[in-house]
C-alpha cells in the first residue's frame, strides 16, 4: 500500500471511476431512449414520455415474453442449484478416481462459444426429432449455467473443513444425515448465490435462446430480433424493464444472503 | 471409506455428467458428423465426402475465421492493457473501493449483452448520446464510429471486460508486496518491476484472463451485428447463416468444427496442466 | 487365563498407492489408559488413528476392541470418537446443538439431551449460558472444551485426539494439557492422543509410543523414554542431548572423542558393541581437571544461553566435539566466553544406544 505514490493512487481511483462510467454509459442511453417522446430517437432528448413504458407493461405480447423468460429462468435456477450442489460435491469434496477429468469437463461448456453451442443443440434436437420450444431452451441454458453454479458452490465447498463431515460420521451419522445436517447447511450460502447467478444469467441470455427456444420467444431473444431489424421505442422501454427486474431480484438476493449470514 | 467416497463422488457427479453427455458431448459429435457430410443434407446417413472443407477453402470462408481470430486477439491485447492498471488497483491499492468496483462489474454482467450493445449503438450513433450532446453544447460534431471493425473490437472489449479484469486482479493479488518492494529497493525501475517481477508472478491470472477473453471473443457474434451492422462478417456470422438462411448444415458444422478445434487447442492444453484444487484453495 | 487387551492392533499395514504409511504395526492399549503417539509429521501417527476411528481403511492386519474386530466396521458404527486437529465443530450450529449432535443421532429425547449437554458444560468449566452461543463467538480454548464436551456426549469407549492443541498459544496449551489429564482421570475413558511434541506427551500420558516412518520406535512409560531411549531418533526427539560416538574395546567403552578420560575404570560394554553414548545436558557438571567424576573432558565455552531458571552452555572439546551443558542458573560460570573448562559426568548418567535399533512390539 505504501509502495505507490499519492499521485498514482489518485490516478488509479480516477481511472476506476472512468471505467465504471464507461461500463454504465450504454444503460444511460437506453434509459434516456426509453422515455424520449420522439419516435425516431435523437439526442439531446427534449420531450419525455412514459408512453413506451406503459405500452410495454400493458402489451399482452410482452406478458407472453416475460412469462416464457420467467418459466425458463425459474426452472433453470432450480435445476442448476440441484445439479450444481451435487456437481460441486463431486468437483471439490469427494475423492474419486475421475475427479480431475470431471473438473475439466465441467469447465468446457463455460469456455464454449454460446452461438455455436446453440446451433449444435439445434441440429441435435432436430436429429432426435424434438421440436424446439421453451423446454429445449431450458436444457440449453443448463448446459452453460449448471457448470457455473457447480463452480460457485465448489468454491464454497473448498472452503470448508472435510473434518466436519468426518467428525459427523465418526459420531455415528449416516451418509444421508451428514448431507442433511452438515454439508447442505454449510453450502447453503453458496447454493443461494449460485441460484441468483443462475436466474440472472438465464433471464439475460439470448445466444442460446435464439436457436433453441423455437417459436417460444424470450425477452432477450425478442429484443435481439427487433434490434437487428431496426429501432422502435419499445426496445429501450423493454430493456429498461428487464434490467429493473434483474436489479430488483438482485437486491432481494443480496438481502437474503446477508440475512442468512446474520443468522449463522 | 475410500470405496464409499469414490462411489459417492461418482454418484454426485452423475446428474451433471448425464446432462453434459446428452446436451454437450453428443451435439458436438453430431456437429462433427455433419461436418463431413455432403452439402445441404439433413441426415447423417450419407457417405462422408468432406466437401464442406473444400467449400470453406474455395469460397474464402477461412477469411472470416482469420478475421474472427484477429479481432479476438486484438480484443485480448487491448483488454489486457486496459485492465492491468485497474486490476492492480483492485488487488493492491483500493480498499473498500475494490468491493464497489467488483459489485458494479458483476451487476453489469447480469444485463443482457444485447441490451448493453444496443445502448452503445444509441450512444455512438450520429445524433446519439455522445455526439448529440457534444453538438448541442459545443457545436462540434464527428462521424459515427459505428459499422466498422474497430467498433466491433470495442464492443467485444466492453462485453468481455469482466472476464479479463477478475482473473487479472486475482493474479496480481498473488504477487507478494515484499517482492515488489525488494526489487525496488535493489534499484529496479518500475518498468523492470512490471516485466520481471509482477507479470511473471501474476502469470496464472494473465493466462486465465487472456484465454477467457480470446475464446469468448472468437465465438462472439452480437457485437458484429449490433455495432458492426453486418459491415464485417465474423466466423460465427457465417456459421449462423449456414445453419439458418442457407440451410447448409454440413457447411455450418464444418465451420463450427474449425472454431471448436482452435478453442479446444487453446483451452485444453493449459487447462489439462493446471491443478484446479490448488487454484480454488482446497484445504486438504 | 491371560486378560484380553482392550484394544489390540495387530500387524496393521496401510498403503496409499505405492507409499507405505504404516508398516506392520502392532499395539495393545489397556482400558482407561492415556496413550500418546508421538512422531514427526509423516511418521504415520495420523494415519494410525484415522484407521482406529475408521475414517480410512486398513490395507492389512486387524484391529480388535474387547476381542471383536472393528477394522471392518464403518466409522459411524465404531464406539470411537475423534477430536480433530481443526476440532471440526459445526459452525452453523450453536454450542448446545454441537454437543447434542451425537445424542440426537442416537435419538435421545431433547430434554435428556439438553440436561446432558449442560452437565458436560459444567464438567468442562464452561458457563451454562454458552449453550446458546455460536461457535464463531468462542475463543480457541473454549472451542477446545466444546469439542471435548461433544466427544464425551457421544460416550465412546475410546476418545482419539489428533493434535487438538497444536494451534493454541503456549500458555493456553500448558493449561489445557493439565486439564486434559485431569479430565482423563475423572472420566476414566481410554484416551489415545497424538502429537509431535514429546514434551506434551510427557505431561499427560501413561505410556508414550514413538513413531518413525510408519513403525514404532519405542513404546514405554515417559520416564523410560526420557532416560533410556532405544535409538538416536528417540533420544534426539527429546530435545538437546549429547550423543558421543563410541565402540567396545576390551570390554570397555572407547569414546570417539580422544579427550574424554575415564577416571574410575570406564564403562563396561558387551563385546562388539557400537553406537552412541547419551548423556543428558543436565547430568553434566563443571569439575576440576582429572577428579570429581567418572569421566572428564577439557574444552572451552563457545556460547551461553539464559533459559530463565536454568542456563545452557555450548562447549567445544579440544578434539572439536560440541557438548551442551545445562545447569541451574545459580551455578552460572563466572568466566565468560572462550574460558577453558573441564566437564565431568558419572557412569550412571551414561545411557548406551546400540546401532540398529530394534523395533518395539509392545
Amino acid at each position: 500500500m505504501r509502495s505507490v505514490s499519492n499521485t498514482t493512487r489518485i490516478a488509479l481511483y480516477l481511472y476506476g471511476l472512468l471505467i465504471l462510467l464507461v461500463l454504465y454509459l450504454p444503460l444511460v442511453s437506453v434509459g434516456f431512449a426509453s422515455v424520449s417522446k420522439a419516435r425516431y430517437l435523437s439526442f439531446p432528448v427534449n420531450r419525455y414520455t412514459s408512453e413506451w413504458m406503459v405500452q410495454a407493461v400493458t402489451s399482452p405480447n410482452v406478458h407472453a415474453l416475460v412469462l416464457t423468460s420467467l418459466k425458463i429462468a425459474v426452472l433453470v435456477t432450480l435445476l442448476s442449484m440441484l445439479l450444481g450442489f451435487f456437481g460441486a460435491l463431486a468437483f471439490a469434496r469427494f475423492q474419486w478416481k475421475y475427479r480431475p477429468l470431471f473438473q475439466k469437463l465441467i469447465l468446457l461448456p463455460i469456455f464454449f462459444p454460446q452461438t455455436v453451442l446453440g446451433l449444435a443443440l439445434l441440429i441435435w434436437f432436430s436429429a432426435l426429432g424434438v421440436q424446439p420450444s421453451w423446454k429445449t431452451a431450458v436444457i440449453a441454458h443448463l448446459v452453460w449455467i449448471a457448470p457455473i453454479t457447480t463452480l460457485i458452490i465448489a468454491i464454497r465447498a473448498y472452503g470448508f473443513d472435510p473434518a466436519l463431515e468426518e467428525a459427523a460420521r465418526d459420531m455415528g451419522a449416516s451418509t444421508l444425515t451428514i448431507l442433511r445436517e452438515v454439508t447442505l447447511p454449510l453450502l447453503m450460502p453458496g447454493v443461494i448465490s449460485a441460484g441468483l447467478f443462475a436466474f440472472l444469467l438465464s433471464w439475460g441470455n439470448f445466444p442460446l435462446s435464439l436457436f433453441t427456444s423455437g417459436l417460444d420467444s424470450t425477452l432477450p431473444k425478442w429484443l435481439y430480433a427487433r434490434m437487428v431489424s431496426g429501432y422502435t421505442p419499445q426496445i429501450p422501454a423493454l430493456g429498461v424493464l428487464s434490467v429493473a427486474g434483474s436489479a430488483a431480484l438482485m437486491l432481494i438476493g443480496i438481502g437474503l444472503v446477508r440475512w442468512m449470514r446474520r443468522r449463522a | 471409506m475410500q470405496r464409499l467416497e469414490s462411489r459417492l463422488g461418482f454418484l454426485s457427479g452423475l446428474p451433471i455428467l448425464i446432462l453434459l453427455l446428452l446436451a454437450f458431448i453428443m451435439p458436438l459429435f453430431v456437429v462433427a458428423g455433419f461436418a463431413i457430410m455432403p452439402q445441404k443434407v439433413f441426415e447423417l446417413t450419407h457417405l462422408p465426402d468432406f466437401s464442406s472443407f473444400a467449400v470453406i477453402w474455395e469460397q474464402g470462408y477461412y477469411r472470416s475465421l482469420l478475421r474472427s481470430l484477429g479481432l479476438a486477439f486484438l480484443t485480448t491485447v487491448i483488454l489486457f492493457i486496459v485492465c492491468w492498471p485497474l486490476a492492480y488497483g483492485m488487488a493492491k491499492v483500493f480498499g473498500r473501493f475494490t468491493i464497489v468496483i467488483t459489485l458494479a462489474v458483476v451487476l453489469i454482467l447480469f444485463v443482457s449483452e444485447n441490451i448493453r450493445l444496443f445502448g452503445w449503438s444509441l450512444s455512438l450513433m450520429k445524433g446519439g448520446l455522445i455526439e448529440g450532446y457534444l453538438r448541442s453544447w459545443t457545436g462540434l460534431s464527428f462521424e459515427t464510429p459505428l459499422y466498422d471493425w474497430p467498433v466491433i473490437v470495442f464492443g467485444m472489449a466492453y462485453v468481455y471486460f469482466p472476464f479479463m479484469l477478475f482473473p487479472l486482479a486475482q493474479g496480481i493479488s498473488l504477487v507478494p508486496d515484499d517482492a515488489r518492494l525488494a526489487a525496488s529497493d535493489l534499484g529496479a525501475s518500475p518498468a523492470r518491476i512490471l516485466f520481471e517481477i509482477e507479470m511473471p508472478l501474476a502469470a496464472p491470472g494473465i493466462m486465465v484472463g487472456s484465454l477467457l477473453t480470446f475464446v469468448l471473443s472468437a465465438g462472439a457474434v452480437a457485437e458484429a451485428k449490433l455495432l458492426g451492422g453486418r459491415s464485417v462478417v465474423v466466423l460465427t456470422d457465417d456459421v449462423e447463416s449456414a445453419f439458418t438462411f442457407a440451410q447448409n448444415w454440413p457447411l455450418g458444422s464444418a465451420l463450427s468444427l474449425m472454431l471448436i478445434g482452435i478453442v479446444a487447442l487453446l483451452v485444453l492444453v493449459p487447462v489439462s496442466r493446471v491443478n484446479l484444487d490448488a487454484i480454488m484453495g482446497r484445504k486438504r | 487365563m491371560v486378560a484380553q487387551p482392550f484394544v489390540r492392533i495387530e500387524n496393521v499395514t496401510k498403503r496409499f498407492g505405492r507409499f507405505t504409511a504404516l508398516d506392520r504395526i502392532s499395539l495393545d492399549i489397556a482400558e482407561g489408559e492415556f496413550l500418546t503417539i508421538v512422531g514427526p509429521s509423516g511418521s504415520g501417527k495420523s494415519t494410525l488413528i484415522r484407521l482406529l476411528v475408521g475414517i480410512d481403511d486398513v490395507t492389512e492386519g486387524t484391529i480388535r476392541l474387547n476381542g471383536t474386530r472393528i477394522d471392518t466396521m464403518p466409522a459411524n458404527k465404531r464406539p470411537t470418537c475423534m477430536v480433530f486437529q481443526s476440532l471440526a465443530l459445526f459452525p452453523h450450529m450453536s454450542v448446545g446443538r454441537n454437543i447434542e449432535f451425537p445424542q440426537k443421532l442416537k435419538k435421545i429425547a431433547p430434554a435428556a439431551r439438553k440436561a446432558r449437554a449442560l452437565e458436560l458444560l459444567r464438567l468442562l468449566r464452561l458457563p451454562e449460558d454458552y449453550y446458546g452461543k455460536m461457535i464463531g463467538q468462542l475463543s480457541g480454548g473454549e472451542r477446545q472444551r466444546v469439542a471435548l464436551a461433544r466427544a464425551l456426549a457421544f460416550d465412546p469407549q475410546i476418545i482419539v485426539f489428533d493434535e487438538p492443541l497444536s494451534a493454541l498459544d503456549y500458555r493456553l496449551r500448558k493449561t489445557l494439557e493439565k486439564e486434559l489429564k485431569d479430565l482423563h482421570a475423572r472420566t476414566g475413558k481410554t484416551f489415545v492422543y497424538i502429537t509431535h511434541s514429546l514434551e506434551e506427551a510427557m505431561v499427560m500420558s501413561d505410556r508414550i509410543a514413538i513413531m518413525k516412518r510408519g513403525r514404532f520406535e519405542q513404546i514405554d512409560v515417559a520416564e523410560a523414554i526420557y532416560s533410556r531411549p532405544v535409538s538416536r531418533f528417540v533420544a534426539s526427539f527429546m530435545g538437546e542431548v549429547n550423543l558421543f560416538e563410541a565402540a567396545e574395546e576390551q570390554g570397555k567403552a572407547r569414546w570417539g572423542d580422544a579427550g574424554i578420560r575415564a577416571l574410575s575404570g570406564g564403562l563396561a560394554l558387551p563385546a562388539g558393541w557400537r553406537g552412541a553414548l547419551m548423556v543428558r545436558p543436565e547430568l553434566l557438571r563443571f569439575v576440576a581437571e582429572g577428579q570429581g567424576a567418572d569421566f572428564t573432558v577439557q574444552g572451552r565455552v563457545v556460547a551461553e544461553y539464559a533459559l530463565g531458571s536454568r542456563i545452557q552452555y555450548a562447549i567445544d572439546t579440544l578434539a572439536g566435539t560440541r557438548i551442551t551443558v545445562e545447569r541451574p542458573f545459580e551455578q552460572r560460570l563466572a568466566a565468560g566466553s572462550d574460558a577453558p573448562v573441564t566437564l565431568g559426568w558419572d557412569r550412571d548418567a551414561v545411557h548406551p544406544i546400540a546401532e540398529e535399533p530394534r523395533h518395539a512390539t509392545a
